[in-house]
């Protein structure tokens, strides 16, 4: 659906502040694919979905949306802002309206839609993210953190995007609310079928949740794969400052100390039926000895 | 664009004058202007010229910048200029329209006019030549002699320091804030004043709060590390005379001298 090529971006280019942040980036998002973002801090992430929805325009290299290229002459871009839904960092310092209603309708209402088409969109996605109906009308400050957050990412929902781009969605919240911001993610993904870009530097979620994974470097995109094959280079990922999922690690060691586990394990699930696979496999051979 | 808004006009360099005391270089400018208003012949400008790029020469601004300071007050200039020019009676010279041009009117023109732009470019040679910090510490030595009239200097000092502090934190917060309205379809670009100055309430809200917020955080920060305004605190870098400022009160000196002399002879 989407589709990077060559992507090259600095920062206050012609200045003396000239900073390279993204270097010939390519990749691809495929139609309801879930594709997780890594990579150690100031690695471009954050700079590279900035290009998704055209809020940065590249030095060199296109991005192609269903086809076409956004940097063509004649694109609307505000018609890619509303197919290519953005959540920043910390989104709920963005709530300005008077009620939360008011604050997720505002978007669809900027792209052209009438006030009930709005609200209708709006409530759509509040029920969504799992908004209490008596909370339609009070201010978001009023909200606790998670719940803030949770309106901030119906607000960019609301607008129906074909691609959802989440920078930190769970940043700053405590475990619970991450927990429910990630089923949230998922749940999202499930009943609107879209495609879903996760940057995290959380590597646990991301093992759970991805398909596909991007790692980026000192402003390249250095891996591309499947989560198994990118988990599996656990030195690699060291050595360029991001880990791998703690049971990532733990399967690596058992397979070390000599647990014949075939591969090390990218999820709690996956380990939890490998380990147990191995252990009635030496118990099988216990009793026929 | 909004999004670029640069805070002081700080050039950076390594010259004497940036290296003066910012009391020296406040009270330069203080002279400066005293002795520019005790001019009486207009020959004399030619001296404060000849000053003022030998100044911006040594503090290694470059002379286009002596301009662009001159660039924002343009308007004021040409205004003073036709003014002085029109309503000084004299003996006339010339007569084009309305304009009635006198040989007085001419010369006070042309005086004042002078006067005005070398102030000017004299004043803004010390804010590119001073970090905002200096000279809100050059300020508060310079005036601490007012906190024996139990007038707060001190805290007004704290307050100026704390103001510059935030301004490159809020401009950061704003281009965040940009870019996530700009996702929801807000254009700050290509729309009309009215519907931009719409669009400018969605920062401008979300933007007081985090400020209360953040101020609200700083004051309990401070608290909690013992600040309580009163008391004294010392300095990182406390400000000291140096050599190069004794020569330089010495050099003022001399100017305010040369100019007092001129205005009795001439």
């Amino acid at each position: 659906m989407m589709v990077v090529k060559n992507l090259s971006f600095t920062y206050g280019k012609g200045t003396a502040h000239e900073c390279r942040v993204l270097e010939d980036v390519s990749f691809e998002i495929n139609e309801g694919e879930f594709i997780g973002l890594i990579g150690s801090s100031g690695s471009g992430k954050t700079t590279l979905i900035k290009h998704l929805n055209g809020l940065l325009k590249a030095d060199s290299g296109d991005i192609l949306f269903q086809g076409r290229s956004i940097y063509d002459k004649n694109y609307v871009l505000s018609n890619l802002r509303k197919e290519v839904g953005l959540v920043f960092q910390y989104p709920e310092q963005q709530l300005f309206k008077s009620t939360v209603l008011g604050d997720v309708a505002f978007g669809p209402q900027n792209l052209g839609m009438s006030k009930e088409e709005a609200e209708k969109a709006a409530k759509d996605s509040l029920k969504l993210v799992g908004m209490d109906e008596s909370d339609y009308y009070v201010s978001p400050l009023e909200l606790s953190g998670g719940q803030k957050r949770c309106v901030a990412i119906a607000g960019v929902l609301a607008m129906n995007p074909k691609i959802l781009v989440m920078d930190e969605p769970a940043a700053g919240l405590d475990p619970g609310t991450r927990d429910m911001i990630y089923r949230l993610v998922n749940k999202i993904k499930r009943e609107r079928n879209i495609s879903i870009m996760l940057v995290s530097h959380h590597m646990e979620d991301v093992a759970e949740y991805a398909d596909k994974v991007l790692v980026m470097y000192k402003n390249k995109l250095v891996r591309t794969g499947t989560v198994r094959e990118i988990f599996s280079q656990t030195e690699y990922l060291k050595s360029i400052g991001i880990g791998v999922p703690q049971i990532t690690s733990v399967t690596e060691r058992l397979i070390k100390a000599g647990l014949d586990l075939g591969h090390p394990a990218v999820t709690v699930d996956e380990a939890e039926e490998l380990i147990c696979r191995e252990l009635n496999r030496l118990k099988g051979k216990g009793k026929d000895e | 664009m909004i999004r670029d808004i640069t805070i002081g006009q700080y050039y950076a360099e390594d010259s004497v004058i940036h290296t003066l005391d910012p009391r020296t270089k406040l009270m330069g400018v203080l002279i400066y202007v005293v002795a520019l208003f005790l001019v009486k012949n207009s020959y004399v400008y030619f001296i404060f010229l000849a000053l003022i790029l030998m100044l911006y020469r040594v503090s290694k601004v470059p002379l286009s910048f002596l301009l662009k300071g001159l660039r924002g007050i343009i308007l004021l200039l040409i205004f003073t200029f036709i003014f002085r020019l029109n309503s000084t009676p004299g003996a006339e010279i010339a007569h084009i329209w309305k304009i009635t041009v006198t040989e007085e009117g001419m010369a006070k023109a042309i005086s004042l006019t002078s006067r005005i732009a070398l102030m000017i470019v004299g004043a803004s040679l010390l804010s590119y030549t001073t970090t905002p910090k200096e000279m809100a510490d050059g300020m508060e030595k310079a005036f601490s002699f007012l906190e024996k009239l139990h007038i707060p200097i001190h805290d007004m000092a704290v307050i100026v320091m704390i103001a510059f502090r935030f301004i490159p934190i809020m401009l950061e917060e704003m281009n965040v804030l940009m870019d996530a309205q700009a996702a929801r379809g807000v254009e700050f670009d290509k729309c009309s004043i009215l519907k931009k100055c719409k669009n400018v309430f969605t920062l401008l809200m979300p933007l007081f709060l985090s400020t209360v917020r953040r101020a609200s955080d700083l004051a309990m920060a401070m608290e909690a590390r013992g600040y309580s305004g009163d008391g004294k605190t010392s300095k990182m870098y406390p400000l000291a005379y140096k050599h190069c400022d004794t020569m330089a009160y010495i050099g003022m000196a001399g100017l305010l001298i040369i100019i007092i002399a001129l205005r009795i002879i001439m």
